[in-house]
């Protein structure tokens, strides 16, 4: 497996998935930026909105887009980043209704969690309900390689 | 008095011959160096790419060996993992540097995605050396900001990569390098990439004919696969082989 790591997120990746950790540049004094992690079964082109802009039009039915989008430390307190744990995928989390983005057949998922004290929100973009259950089998597997340190 | 003036013709002799001796040498290491992509006349164009070869004096063998992933730093505070194995386009990973003149006309040659010319099912990826042994502000101004660029200086010791500007193309399918050289123009980049595609074309070819006759019962070694001696010549009509 090939193993990706910066800004505090690793993840090691099975044949065929590409990968990219970033931190946005601030644009602003006193801002602070957090990492983003994408990954995707198919070419990530280098203008990307951290949610998916310019990449899900590029996916086929069998490919999916993960997105790790991590929050600052003013959100640990909020009810929505209440849940512990990096969380596992189920087939019927994911709707057209979720997507940042709706395009014909896509549907997604988007997941709040808490993480070594880090807020983060997982968002997942399915190419097709026919692959969905293969998709979510090999999200899970990458999730479980997923390390968050401090 | 003779005898001086006869030693002094000698010695100038000696001394133009010694001086077009090393003028034709001089024009020698020139031309070498140009052909290796470090001329210092810009204007001369080389007519055909030039095949390094990656491991000292040892020409590489005929066939290319299995294709790495490619991991490393990006250019703005970013880390990417770009799988060049076991996905379904070919990539062309582009070995540049901040520092090589010739890599220059490359970059911008890269920064037109459409005039490159190359086929579909082609992604083009830069890699140059770790940070530590680059200059971040020159690539940052050199690499195109829809081009993904890749530091790993362990890519290029993986590929055996002898010296900037290099070219590998790698086939995702089969995991292998199709084809790998450099140039000192685009275009001739893009031949060694179109000449690699068809030398692909020819392999398969070959593979579909083997399938078939063995799937007829023509093995290897089948003697129908040669002509016997008391076989006549094949006839020929109007241009065209008969069998």
């Amino acid at each position: 497996m090939n193993r990706l790591a910066a800004h505090g997120l690793a993840v090691a990746l099975r044949t065929g998935w590409e990968g990219r950790i970033l931190r946005r540049a601030t644009t602003v004094e006193h801002e602070e930026t957090y990492g983003v992690l994408h990954l995707a079964t198919f070419p990530l082109p280098e203008a990307r909105g951290d949610f998916g802009a310019g990449v899900t039009e590029l996916m086929r039915s069998p490919d999916v887009f993960v997105v790790l989008f991590e929050y600052g430390p003013e959100s640990l307190d909020s009810p929505m980043f209440a849940p512990r744990g990096v969380p596992r995928l189920r087939a019927d989390m994911f709707s057209s209704k979720r997507l940042q983005r709706p395009l014909p057949g896509q549907l997604g998922c988007q997941l709040f969690f808490t993480e070594g004290n880090r807020p983060f929100c997982l968002y997942v973009v399915a190419g097709s309900r026919a692959y969905l259950p293969r998709i979510v089998a090999e999200v899970n597997l990458v999730l479980a390689q997923l390390e968050i340190v401090l | 008095m003779g005898v001086l003036v006869a030693v002094e013709a000698v010695v100038l002799v000696l001394l133009t011959l010694l001086v077009a001796g090393l003028l034709r040498s001089h024009a020698d290491i020139l031309r070498q160096l140009h052909a290796l992509g470090a001329g210092l006349d810009p204007e001369v164009v080389i007519e055909s790419p030039v095949a390094l070869r990656p491991r000292g004096d040892v020409a590489r063998a005929n066939e290319f060996g299995p294709a790495h992933d490619i991991a490393g730093a990006g250019l703005r505070d970013d880390a990417l993992l770009v799988p060049v194995v076991g996905v379904r386009h070919r990539t062309l990973l582009a070995f540049l540097s901040s520092g090589c003149l010739t890599c220059r006309a490359f970059w911008d040659a890269l920064a037109d995605e459409a005039a490159l010319g190359l086929p579909d099912d082609v992604r083009v990826l830069a890699v140059t050396m770790d940070a530590a042994e680059e200059s971040m502000p020159g690539l940052r101004e050199l690499a195109p900001p829809d081009l993904p660029v890749v530091m790993s200086s362990d890519a290029w010791r993986t590929y055996d990569v002898p010296g900037s500007p290099y070219f590998i193309l790698v086939d995702g399918v089969s995991g292998r390098v199709q084809g790998e050289g450099t140039g000192v123009t685009w275009d001739q980049v893009r031949n060694l990439i179109m000449q690699a595609g068809d030398d692909m074309v020819d392999m398969a070819r070959e593979a579909q004919v083997d399938r078939e006759l063995l799937a007829h019962g023509v093995a290897p070694g089948d003697p129908s696969l040669y002509r016997r001696l008391d076989e006549p010549e094949p006839m020929t009509v109007e241009g065209a082989t008969r069998p």
